[in-house]
Formats: C-alpha cells, structure tokens, sequence
C-alpha cells in the first residue's frame, strides 16, 4: 500500500508541479514549481527502486539546475513586476490564454505519440524493475567502471567542454580602449 | 520476480511531512497567540531607518552566475564518481585495482585541468582587481 | 544493507507477536502497517531530539560564548538558565507576524519552510546508531548531500522574497557561498566513499574500527587534512561564523532575514542549528568512528557472552552505548563549532570565494588524488596497520 501511496503521490507532485510551471505567471514562481516537479520525479526513480538515481536527481536539478535557473533568472532581470521595485516590463508570454492554449494542444499531441510508443513496447515485453535487494550502485558503478568505461571518461570531457564554454561565454568582454 | 520493498523510503516521506506539519502547526498555534496591529510604518522595508529609495535589485553582477556554473558541472562530476568510487575496494579485492585507478585519476585530473583554466583565466576572482584588467589589455 | 530502524527491531520476539496481532485483525499482512506506525513514532522522536538539541544549542551558544567572554550567560529561567531556550521559543510564538507590503507572499512563505524541509528530512539518515538508525539507505551520503542544498535555495528565496537591498544581497551571499562550499564537501565525502566502499552510513561507519586508533581520522594522512577541509566547509555551509556574512549583523542588518519575524525567524534559525547537528553526526560518522563504541561494546556480544544476558537485551543495551559514543563524539565538535564563532572574525565575501575555489577545493582533489594511490599502493590499510606490520616482521626476525 506505501507502494501505491508513494507512486501517486510522486506522479500528483510532478504532474501538478509541471502543470502549475506553465499556468502561473511569475517568473520566479515557475522555477520554485519546477523543483516540486523534479522532486517529484526523484519519487518516481523511488518508487521503480533506481534509489542512486533519485538521490542524483535530487542533488543535481533539485539542489543545481535549480538554483542556477533562479540565477540566470535574477541576472536577465525576468522577475516579478508586482510592485515597480524592479522597474521591468511585463514578460506577455506568461500565464497568457495563448500560451495555456498553445500549451495544451502541444501535450495532447505529444501525449498521443508517446502513447503509441509505449503500446508497442509494452506490448514486446514485460515491463522489469531492479529486484528487492540488488544494490543498484553497485551495479551502476560496476558498469560504468568495466563495460563503459570509454563513456565515462568521455563525460569528463564532455563536463570539462561545458566548464570552459560556460566561462568563456560568461566572462565580461573587455573594452580596448585606446 | 520479487516485489520491491519501499518501506525503506517510509521514514522519508514522514519526515517530509512532519516538517509541513510542524512549520503549519507553530504559524497556527502563532497566529492564536500574538497580537497584531498593522500600522503604516510596520508595512515598509527595513531601510535603517529611512524611507526605502531606489529598486531592491539594480546591480546583478555576472560573478554569481560564473559560481553557479563551476558549481553544477563539478556536482556532476562528483555524482558520476561516486558509483565508481563506491566500487573501487570491490574492484581492487578481484586484481583490477589498478586500471580503475587510471580511470579515476583521469577523470579527475581532466577536470582539475578545468579548474586550473579558470583560476589562470581569473574566473574565480570574486573581485577583478584594477591591476589584472590592465595588464590584460595590454 | 538496506537496513531500517524495523529491521532491527523485527528481531525481537515482541515486534513479532504486535504484527501477528494486527495480522488477525485486520485480515492482511500489517507488516507495513506496524512498520509505518513504529516509523512514525520514532520520526517523531526524533525531530523531538533534534529541535531539543537545537534549542539547547542556543543556550549552549549564549552560555560558551559568554564564558569566553568572562562574563555570566542567561542565568535566570530555570537552574543554571537552562529553561532559556523554551522562554526564547515563546517569545518568539507571541511576536507579531509582519509581512511586509511589498513581499513576494507565496515565496515568502515558503522560504523558511523548505529550510527546515530540508533539515528534517536529512534527519533520516542520521546515524545516531546501527539499529536505531531510521532508514539506512543504500545511498545515504549522497540523499544528505541533496537535503542539505535545499536549505541554499530557502536562503536565497527568503533574501528574493523580501524585495529589499539588504536581504536581497544577503540571499545571494548566501547561496553562492553554499553551493561553493558544497564542493569541497562532496569531493571529500567521495574520498571516505572510496576509502569505506559504499555509500550507505552503516558502510561509512563499520568501515572504521572501535578504539581511537582505526578511526577513518587516523587512517591516511590525506583523511587527517579531509577531516578539516570537511569541517570547514561544512561549517562554511551552514552559514555559521566565521562564514556568516549572508546574515552579517554588522553590515546587512539581519541579511536575508531581515524581513522576517516571529515563528517564521524561529524557522531559519532553527533549521541553522539542527543542521550544524546534522553536519557535525556526519563528520563523526566518517571520520571520527560513528557510533562505534570502544572495545566493540556495541554489537552486544561481548554483553551476551561474558555476562551471560539474553542476546536480544545485550542488543539493545549495546545500541544506547552506541548511541552515547555517537552523542559524545557529536556534541564535542558541536561544541568546537560554537567555539570557532566567537573566536574567529568573520570573513569578508571575496576572501569566503578566495578561501572555497582557491584553497579547500584543490587540496580536497589531491586528497581525493592521494587517498585513491595510497588505498592502491598499500592494499587499504591505515598508518597503524601498516606500523604494526613494520614492527611485527622487524620484530619476529630474531
């Protein structure tokens, strides 16, 4: 019965979460629901028992991307206009009757193609989970350390690309005076 | 294929749910008990003293972003090492300890190489002193 | 391994004649139902235990910082004052809650709420013993990592939402100095990770031995620098001094949370004590030998077979001694903690950047470099164990 509880309660916090991102208008509101929404789908990671992947969800987006998004939030000036305090435009996109109409026709469709994917894979084969007592670091970490080996050390690559582009791009440009 | 046991993820979700209920609870038990008389003055910003001038927030400075951003990518990193970290004892008990050792000095030191960009190229100096900007333009 | 509080107790014969009770009445297994109710309760107990001890916390603070100032703490509620964080907690109830006109309500009031959130929910892996540890998850560390980064974001949204200069630059402070900060913790917590083999508490701790000399502290040099790299930045992290300019009182007033008042300051403050509790137990779990007692008194057996006692007893009488080596080992680096506030001056915010990127994050990668060459080179064993060695063939030559 905690089984249950557990995978609607997590499915309740990522849908209503996702949900409420596109509905409300504040820039800043839709990032604090955002987080709800991937804490909700750490739950879900729970609920199938990938128990390393939820933690990482909840270190990596629910303690990074997020915090990130609030900055890059603060620094394009995006936030709440309630009061004149920021001095800022009003972002006509947000909370629009167009875009919740744009929004949900976007999620039928997408709903419907997705639904058809699942039938036929579904239909191919039973749907598995990690077992009671397997220890999926252990597995993850035997994995990555043996047969993807080359993808790990790719990804550090990969990581030490974004490293430099982010600072690159970040970086004040400099004036040439003369 | 055996049912997965959740219970272990039990006490999580209480204690998540005991926390709303005790912050819930105190502003309740709070709102019974303390007085309220909101005046003109009790509803401004605390400015010392003076009346609040200017916007809350004019001078976003890029530094908090470039932080956020070394922040997230070494987060990844630390969470894709610590599957093969977790694993490293296992690996050295059956003799392959040392080919996991290059592959986890390498993966660090690819990134400490990333750091050590940043810190020459002067991306985590919270304060760009006068000196450096001069001798860059030159 | 993934051992929980029940797990433990399903052992004895009376947990087992409470489930077949329930059993029958309910028709179905109450296994869970038992479980969720007992988890229930001790979560309870425990949150109890944790805003006890961080209300005591800041009386404990007042009455050290007062005897390091020569002068006499609070000293009227209560013997010895010790009453004084209940008066501090109804003083705080019957404050009056003023909401500003200009802040953002819904962040607002949310802000002190993810802080202790976030708290209380890392309080799940607190490894206050082996049994009486509440969940004991396969991946324990890295959960407490991403609990603890959630107190970053309440920070921030508490200085966003308060729509002043003071709190704003404060809630930024404050979260770009804890996501710093959780840099140098993480690379450290990978390095006992390597060095124990796991990612679970009960990993960490039974990694280490009982007497002083098999603790992770001891075992390499590179874990000796690691224990204060960890200390520091954790302590950097929970926003205490010398680190405490996103509330720096001196220049922003109250920082980011200038604003608030009442239950809701009651809320960041304590959610800031308990987790200088919390990042105080992980640093004894890893490095300081947990709940481990000396002379291995706390699995019970030594009780069970020298005196003779019912296993189950020996047990559970081993789990408080283990719960009072824990407590001990905690309360003396909470007390270092308090100790570090009212010594050191507080840093300024580009020496707190300088400090984090600079110094503690290079030397934990070459702890974490060095750590990983010498578990290679030396097969996993510590200073001792290899000192031992030395002198033992040294000395079965002759």
């Amino acid at each position: 019965m905690f089984n249950d509880f557990l995978f609607l309660a997590s499915a309740a916090l990522t849908l209503g979460g996702a949900f409420a991102v596109v509905w409300v208008k504040d820039l800043m509101h839709a990032c604090i629901y955002l987080m709800a929404s991937l804490f909700g789908v750490a739950g879900l990671y729970a609920c199938i028992g990938a128990d390393f992947l939820a933690a990482t969800q909840i270190v990596v987006y629910a303690g990074g991307v997020v915090i990130l998004m609030l900055f890059a939030v603060m620094l394009t000036g995006g936030a709440s206009n309630k009061t004149n305090r920021y001095g800022l435009e009003k972002i006509h996109a947000m909370g629009n009757t167009k875009t919740k109409m744009v929004a949900g026709i976007s999620a039928f469709v997408i709903g419907l193609v997705i639904l058809k994917i699942m039938v036929s894979v579904l239909k191919a084969q039973p749907v598995s989970q990690v077992g009671a007592n397997e220890n999926s670091v252990e597995k993850i970490g035997t994995l990555l350390a043996s047969d993807h080996i080359l993808a790990f050390e790719i990804s550090s690559v990969l990581l030490l690309g974004a490293l430099i582009g982010a600072a690159i791009i970040s970086r004040p440009r400099k004036e040439i005076h003369d | 294929m055996s049912t997965l046991n959740l219970d272990v993820y039990m006490p999580v979700v209480i204690l998540i749910i005991l926390a709303l209920l005790v912050a819930g609870g105190s502003l309740l038990l709070s709102k019974f008990l303390r007085p309220s008389n909101p005046t003109e003055l009790k509803l401004t910003a605390y400015e010392c003293g003076e009346a609040p001038v200017g916007t809350a927030w004019s001078n976003f400075n890029v530094r908090f972003y470039v932080i956020a951003l070394i922040f997230i990518i070494f987060d990844v990193e630390s969470a894709l090492m610590f599957p093969v970290a977790a694993v490293f004892r296992k690996f050295m008990s059956i003799g392959m300890g040392g080919t996991l050792l290059v592959s986890i000095l390498t993966f660090v030191l690819i990134l400490v190489a990333g750091i050590v960009y940043c810190w020459k190229k002067g991306d985590l100096d919270w304060v760009k002193s006068f000196v450096s900007q001069e001798l860059d333009k030159k | 391994m993934n051992a929980t509080i029940i797990s433990y107790l399903s052992q004895s014969k009376e947990f087992n004649l409470i489930v077949a009770w329930f059993s029958e009445l309910f028709g179905f297994d109450a296994t869970s139902f038992v479980a969720f109710n007992l988890f229930g309760v001790f979560a309870l107990l425990l949150i109890g235990f944790a805003a006890t001890v961080g209300g005591l916390g800041t009386f404990a603070e007042r009455k050290i910082s007062a005897d390091l100032q020569m002068r006499q703490g609070p000293n009227r509620v209560g013997p010895y004052g010790i009453l004084q964080f209940l008066a501090d907690g109804v003083k705080l109830i019957t404050k009056e809650d003023i909401i500003p006109a200009q802040v953002d309500k819904f962040t607002f009031y949310i802000a002190p709420v993810l802080c202790l959130v976030g708290v209380f929910s890392a309080l799940s892996v607190f490894p206050i013993s082996s049994g009486f540890i509440l969940t004991d998850l396969n991946v324990g560390i890295f959960y407490f990592l991403g609990m603890t980064s959630l107190v970053g974001v309440g920070i921030f949204l508490g200085g966003y939402s308060s729509n002043s200069k003071w709190s704003m630059l404060g809630g930024m402070r404050g979260a770009s100095q804890i996501i710093s900060y959780e840099i140098p913790v993480t690379i450290t917590i990978v390095m006992m990770v390597l060095l124990a083999g796991g990612m679970s508490m009960g990993i960490l701790v039974s990694s280490q031995g009982s007497s002083v000399l098999d603790w992770n502290l001891f075992h390499n040099p590179f874990t000796f620098i690691g224990f204060f790299v960890y200390f520091i930045a954790a302590l950097a992290e929970t926003n205490r001094a010398p680190f405490d300019l996103p509330e720096a009182e001196s220049e922003l007033v109250s920082g980011y949370h200038t604003e608030f008042s009442g239950m809701r300051f009651g809320f960041f403050a304590l959610a800031e004590y308990i987790e200088v509790l919390i990042v105080c137990g992980i640093a004894t779990a890893m490095f300081l030998g947990g709940y481990k007692v000396p002379f291995d008194l706390g699995t019970g057996e030594l009780l069970n077979q020298k005196l003779g006692l019912d296993l189950m007893l020996a047990k559970n009488i081993g789990q408080f001694l283990e719960i009072g080596s824990f407590l001990t080992k905690t309360f003396a680096l909470y007390y270092v903690v308090i100790w570090i506030r009212w010594t050191l001056p507080r840093l300024r915010v580009d020496q707190l950047m300088t400090l984090c990127w600079k110094y503690l994050t290079p030397i934990a990668l070459f702890n974490l470099i060095g750590c990983a060459v010498w578990i290679y080179v030396f097969n996993g064993q510590s200073i001792v164990q290899l000192f031992s060695l030395l002198f033992k063939s040294s000395g079965g030559g002759h």
